[in-house]
């Protein structure tokens, strides 16, 4: 079963992911902020993260520097953000290998992201702004 | 010949002749032309005395032979000769005609009372001639010049006996003479005196005279005249120019300056025309520099200077080589000096640091090669990048005018610091409330497709999914309603609806819309309101919003399973609602903070839960728009205490002044 790690602190948000995730047959873990996630991921590796940009204790753009620089994990990671429009962001998260995808966003398109990145369809863009 | 006669006639027109050399020659053609004239006169005058004479001694010799042929008795010889006599003195114009014999004796004569007279007179000492004999001599006695004839007569005179007897009848003398005479052959002498009458030969030689004189006359004026005319040219050229000038002298000297000669007199006026304006630009210039000085010199003193020292811009001007030609008492604080108007200072050589060094920086960067300012504008802050605490001044050149101090600029220096915090504040809020605005937003849309998708049956989760839904948009709505609040205040345009209100109602109104959310976080709500609270006059749906704020707030900031209550009091002048919760507390350096706009405690603890920053800035300007005040007692880690205190009436004057507050903020 794949496993994927959610990191976002609106518990409305990661409920409503969680249970769409759950019900496509994933595997899912929730987090509610950065440095849970890192703490879960240390222990035990998954196939797909999925990160807020603002958590507590640490926020996104350090959780993800840190998984890919420290832990040196190469899954992919789908970030989330409400700042889209922010090209420091973006410039970032350029070297960090993310996929950017704006809020709000439809948990539909969410499914079929994760589908792509695991499965054999191509994949989008990496760092695509889009609804 | 004709050269000769140019050169003479080249001299003679000369501008410049030697002085010497036109008097020589103005004297020497008056002596010329005077002994002509006086030449003329005497040769006139010998002339027409030569002519005199001999038609005197033609007339003359005519007498003198009459007189030798005359005969006859002695009466009649002696009325004739007197008749002869007589003739020639008429026609000769004489004074004195007398025939005189060898003793003197006058024998006949024009004055009859001479007749028989012996003849004496101032010529008599003469030797008398042998023939006619003229000769021009000065008599004493008449005091003019006379001309005498002498002549001598031959004749037979008899010698007349003298008889004396008495009876001496006519026919008894002639007879007797005629009886008695002896002829005896004698020589007499005519003695003519000749004094020219006045108007004889002056007449001529009276035209000649005036004529002459008349032409020497015209002929010295004309040559005066003339050479006066030269010398004068270049003078009168001057003078029909300043004449036709005088009136435009001010405006252009050049007028003045003559073009069409170029004698010695000319050039030296226009090299003076030109020195007289050489000195006015210069002089003119030095005006201007007067003159700039002199306003600079009153803008010292005076109302200008102190307007220019207390208004809160700092004003600095240079001019050439960064030389300060004022600068007010508020950029003499930026630039860290103090100016000595005495002493010129240039930006230059100033020692500066800070604000002062970047300022310079920046006005020699606008300067161009020429020397000359270029206009920008940059903030520049007075301090470090990183340091929150300075302050930032929007500097601004612009270039003068070239004046009498060369090319200068005005450098203006305007504190901005709190427009630039405003502005960044602004725009975290815009960013903040995007982002804000989102998350519910993207909840409701999560939801909303999960229950469209229809993937999940179980009703649970369906009511779930409804509740969300709500909750989310009431919570929108609730930020959009912040919102416009902060707007509507900043505008100051937030309406104040006066009612009275139940203080009562509204607090447990309140407390139920919060239910909610406390309930989630399991947070204990109290409510503790007094039995009887009077009305008061107040604006209910804005204080309820003041309300939502706090509660929101004390839930918001208070972990789960914390406590928040709400209580009412009332004294004689005042309400007072308190709201207190035992969360994470304010630190007292941020008291101040929280209630100004977007403005949060700076706080991790706070950081991390969403907020605003405007919900406490919203609620404090309502409640001065009452009348009231909001206070907090808290610290940090222990809790928060807000009091809402309102005057049970709104009176205008209080309304009044709170909105000169509102303003100052």
């Amino acid at each position: 079963m794949i496993r994927i790690l959610l990191a976002e602190d609106e518990p409305h948000i990661m409920r409503i992911m969680h249970m769409w995730l759950e019900r496509h047959g994933y595997e899912v873990f929730d987090s509610a902020n950065g440095a849970i996630a890192l703490a879960r991921l240390r222990q035990e590796p998954v196939d797909l993260l999925i990160t807020d940009m603002n958590m507590p204790e640490m926020d996104g753009l350090h959780l993800v520097r840190a998984v890919r620089d420290e832990l040196k994990l190469t899954i992919p990671i789908i970030f989330l953000s409400a700042r889209c429009d922010q090209a420091e962001l973006m410039q970032q998260l350029a070297g960090l290998n993310v996929n950017l995808r704006a809020k709000p966003f439809t948990p539909s398109r969410l499914v079929d992201d994760i589908s792509r990145l695991l499965g054999d369809q191509p994949s989008l863009a990496r760092s695509e702004c889009t609804e | 010949m004709r050269a000769c006669w140019k050169q003479l006639k080249a001299f003679f027109n000369a501008e410049e002749v030697p002085r010497w050399f036109g008097l020589s020659l103005v004297l020497s053609y008056l002596f010329g032309l005077g002994s002509v004239a006086y030449l003329g006169i005497t040769k006139t005058r010998e002339l027409a005395l030569q002519e005199y004479e001999s038609s005197c001694r033609y007339a003359v010799t005519a007498m003198v032979s009459r007189l030798r042929e005359i005969d006859g008795t002695a009466s009649i010889r002696q009325l004739s000769r007197q008749h002869v006599l007589y003739e020639f003195a008429a026609h000769m114009n004489v004074d004195t005609l007398r025939l005189v014999d060898g003793n003197r004796q006058v024998i006949a004569s024009i004055h009859e009372s001479e007749i028989g007279q012996t003849f004496v007179d101032e010529f008599s000492t003469m030797s008398w001639p042998q023939s006619v004999n003229f000769a021009s001599m000065y008599s004493d006695v008449l005091g003019k010049p006379v001309s005498v004839i002498r002549a001598p007569v031959h004749m037979s005179v008899v010698t007349a006996q003298v008889d004396t007897s008495t009876d001496e009848s006519p026919s008894m003398t002639r007879t007797r003479h005629a009886a008695t005479d002896e002829e005896t052959p004698t020589t007499s002498w005519l003695d003519i005196h000749l004094i020219p009458s006045e108007h004889s030969t002056s007449m001529i030689y009276n035209h000649a005279d005036t004529v002459i004189v008349v032409l020497v006359v015209l002929g010295v004026l004309f040559v005066i005249y003339h050479r006066l005319r030269v010398q004068m040219r270049s003078v009168m050229r001057i003078g029909d120019r300043l004449y036709s000038n005088h009136s435009r002298i001010e405006e252009n000297l050049n007028m003045l300056r003559i073009h069409d000669a170029s004698d010695t007199m000319t050039n030296a006026w226009n090299e003076l025309i030109d020195l007289t304006q050489t000195c006015s630009q210069a002089a003119d210039k030095y005006k201007a520099n007067d003159e700039l000085a002199g306003v600079l010199k009153r803008s010292q003193g005076g109302a200008l200077a102190d307007a220019l020292h207390s208004i809160s811009d700092g004003i600095l001007y240079i001019a050439d080589a960064e030389q300060i030609q004022y600068i007010n008492a508020h950029a003499q604080r930026l630039l860290g000096m103090t100016w000595d108007e005495q002493k010129g200072q240039s930006l230059q050589h100033l020692s500066l640091t800070g604000m002062g060094e970047k300022i310079r920086e920046m006005v020699e960067s606008t300067q161009t090669s020429e020397g000359v300012y270029v206009s920008r504008s940059e903030i520049i802050k007075d301090g470090q990048p990183e340091d929150e605490e300075a302050s930032s001044y929007r500097v601004s050149i612009q270039p003068m005018r070239k004046s009498a101090a060369g090319h200068g600029c005005v450098i203006t220096m305007r504190d901005v610091s709190q427009q630039l915090r405003t502005d960044r504040a602004r725009e975290d809020f815009v960013t903040q409330v995007t982002h804000e605005l989102r998350t519910p937003l993207t909840n409701i849309r999560a939801y909303a497709e999960t229950l469209s998708s229809g993937m999940f049956d179980d009703p649970k989760v369906i009511t779930e999914c409804y509740n969300v839904i709500t909750k989310e948009t009431r919570r929108l709505s609730r930020l959009i309603e912040d919102i416009l609040s902060v707007s509507q205040l900043e505008v100051g345009s937030i309406a104040i609806n006066i009612n009275d209100v139940d203080i009562k109602s509204l607090v447990s109104d309140s407390a139920r819309d919060v239910r909610g959310l406390a309930d989630e976080k399991n947070i204990d709500l109290q409510v503790i309101v007094p039995a009887k609270l009077e009305m008061i006059s107040a604006d209910r749906d804005k204080l309820s919003v003041v309300l939502n704020n706090l509660l929101g707030n004390a839930i918001k900031y208070t972990p789960s399973d914390g406590v928040v209550v709400i209580t009412c009091q009332q004294s004689d002048d005042a309400v007072m609602i308190t709201v207190k919760d035992n969360g994470i507390g304010v630190a007292p350096k941020d008291h101040a903070r929280i209630f100004e706009k977007f403005q949060r405690a700076d706080d991790p603890d706070v950081h991390s839960i969403t907020g605003t920053g405007i919900g406490l800035y919203t609620a404090r300007e309502v409640v001065r728009r009452h009348g009231g005040e909001i206070t907090i007692m808290s610290e940090k880690g222990n809790g928060s205490t807000f009091v809402v205190k309102l005057p049970h009436q709104v009176g205008r004057a209080t309304a009044m002044s709170i909105t000169k507050e509102l303003s100052h903020d």
